[in-house]
């Protein structure tokens, strides 16, 4: 497996802040009242943290990647249940990639990653309804666990 | 091939000893238990924060008015902290006979205070403050362990964070 630097690190953020805009402009479409006016102010965040993402790439020499003219839904998106379902698994996606930027050894770039991860697993939790044990992990990096120690 | 019976072990370490004193010049690396790594002893402190965490949630559970919404509420977060613990205790390997958290010294509650011994009730707000500090502590360790530990500190503090909104921060 390819080591993760920096600069893949945070082009893997930046794709997925780009996926999260396109995505909250579909569902914002969908949505009304006050869940819109969450959904508006959510899509100016990751607008902002695209823009930071691009300036970190290129100070590091790179150039940003291009955001796609269209993303594929991972389902159909026809109400406001299936629009902040979407939200919320934009949110998974971008909690996923900041963790991403956790495992690189720059430990500025670690406290970053940690704290961008923080507020899209909020986001996340809003849309959804619920917390989860371990934003941005898949069941394969957790390990099983071992019994216990008898309660103190 | 080498067969090391357990009345060899003692010959063996015998030989090692008398060796260069250039090389064994120091003080005998066996004279006493070796220190855990320093990502041990940040692994057993993390532990230990997040055992006091659910002895916080736990005393709150039991001096609450029993089956309600809030109840409900504090399980379910209590829960996931039990999922942390498991999670953090499975990546800490130590040989037997040696403790499993942290020195006294290291430990301590994430909300800054005890929550042994007292009777005092335990407020959301006091579990709010705990979940923040929680969050904030993981963050602050991240640099000093491995990518892998990093990210689970990182995906447990961002689960506190959450914590935090559902308990009204």
């Amino acid at each position: 497996m390819a080591p993760i630097t920096p600069v893949s690190a945070l082009q893997a953020a930046l794709a997925a802040e780009d996926a999260a805009i396109f995505g909250y402009g579909v569902a914002g479409a969908h949505l009304a009242g006050s869940i819109q006016s969450a959904a508006e102010h959510y899509w100016t965040g990751h607008s902002e943290a695209r823009d930071a993402l691009a300036a970190m790439i290129s100070k590091l020499g790179a150039v940003p990647v291009a955001a796609r003219a269209f993303y594929q839904l991972p389902f159909p998106v026809h109400d406001a249940a299936s629009a902040m379902a979407l939200a919320a698994y934009l949110e998974d996606g971008v909690t996923r990639a900041y963790l991403g930027i956790v495992a690189v050894s720059d430990p500025r770039l670690r406290d970053f990653g940690a704290l961008a991860m923080q507020g899209s697993a909020e986001r996340a939790a809003f849309w959804r309804g619920s917390t989860q044990a371990f934003p941005g992990m898949t069941a394969s990096a957790l390990l099983p666990g071992r019994p216990s120690s008898p309660p103190s | 091939m080498l067969l090391a019976s357990a009345a060899a072990v003692p010959v063996l370490l015998g030989a090692a000893a008398c060796r260069s004193e250039d090389v064994f010049a120091g003080p005998d690396p066996l004279a006493s238990p070796p220190r855990p790594a320093p990502e041990v002893i940040t692994l057993q402190a993390v532990i230990a924060a997040e055992e006091s965490l659910i002895r916080l949630y736990k005393m709150a559970i039991d001096g609450g008015p029993g089956a309600t919404a809030e109840a409900r509420r504090l399980n379910s977060l209590l829960a996931q902290h039990e999922q942390h613990l498991v999670q953090l205790r499975a990546r800490l390997i130590l040989p037997p006979g040696q403790g499993g958290t942290a020195s006294p010294q290291d430990r301590g509650s994430p909300g800054g205070s005890s929550p042994k011994g007292g009777s005092a009730r335990v407020t959301v707000a006091r579990l709010r403050a705990a979940e923040r500090a929680s969050a904030a502590g993981l963050v602050r360790r991240l640099a000093d362990v491995e990518p892998a530990l990093a990210q689970l500190f990182a995906s447990i503090a961002a689960s506190d964070a959450t914590h935090v909104m559902v308990l009204g921060g």
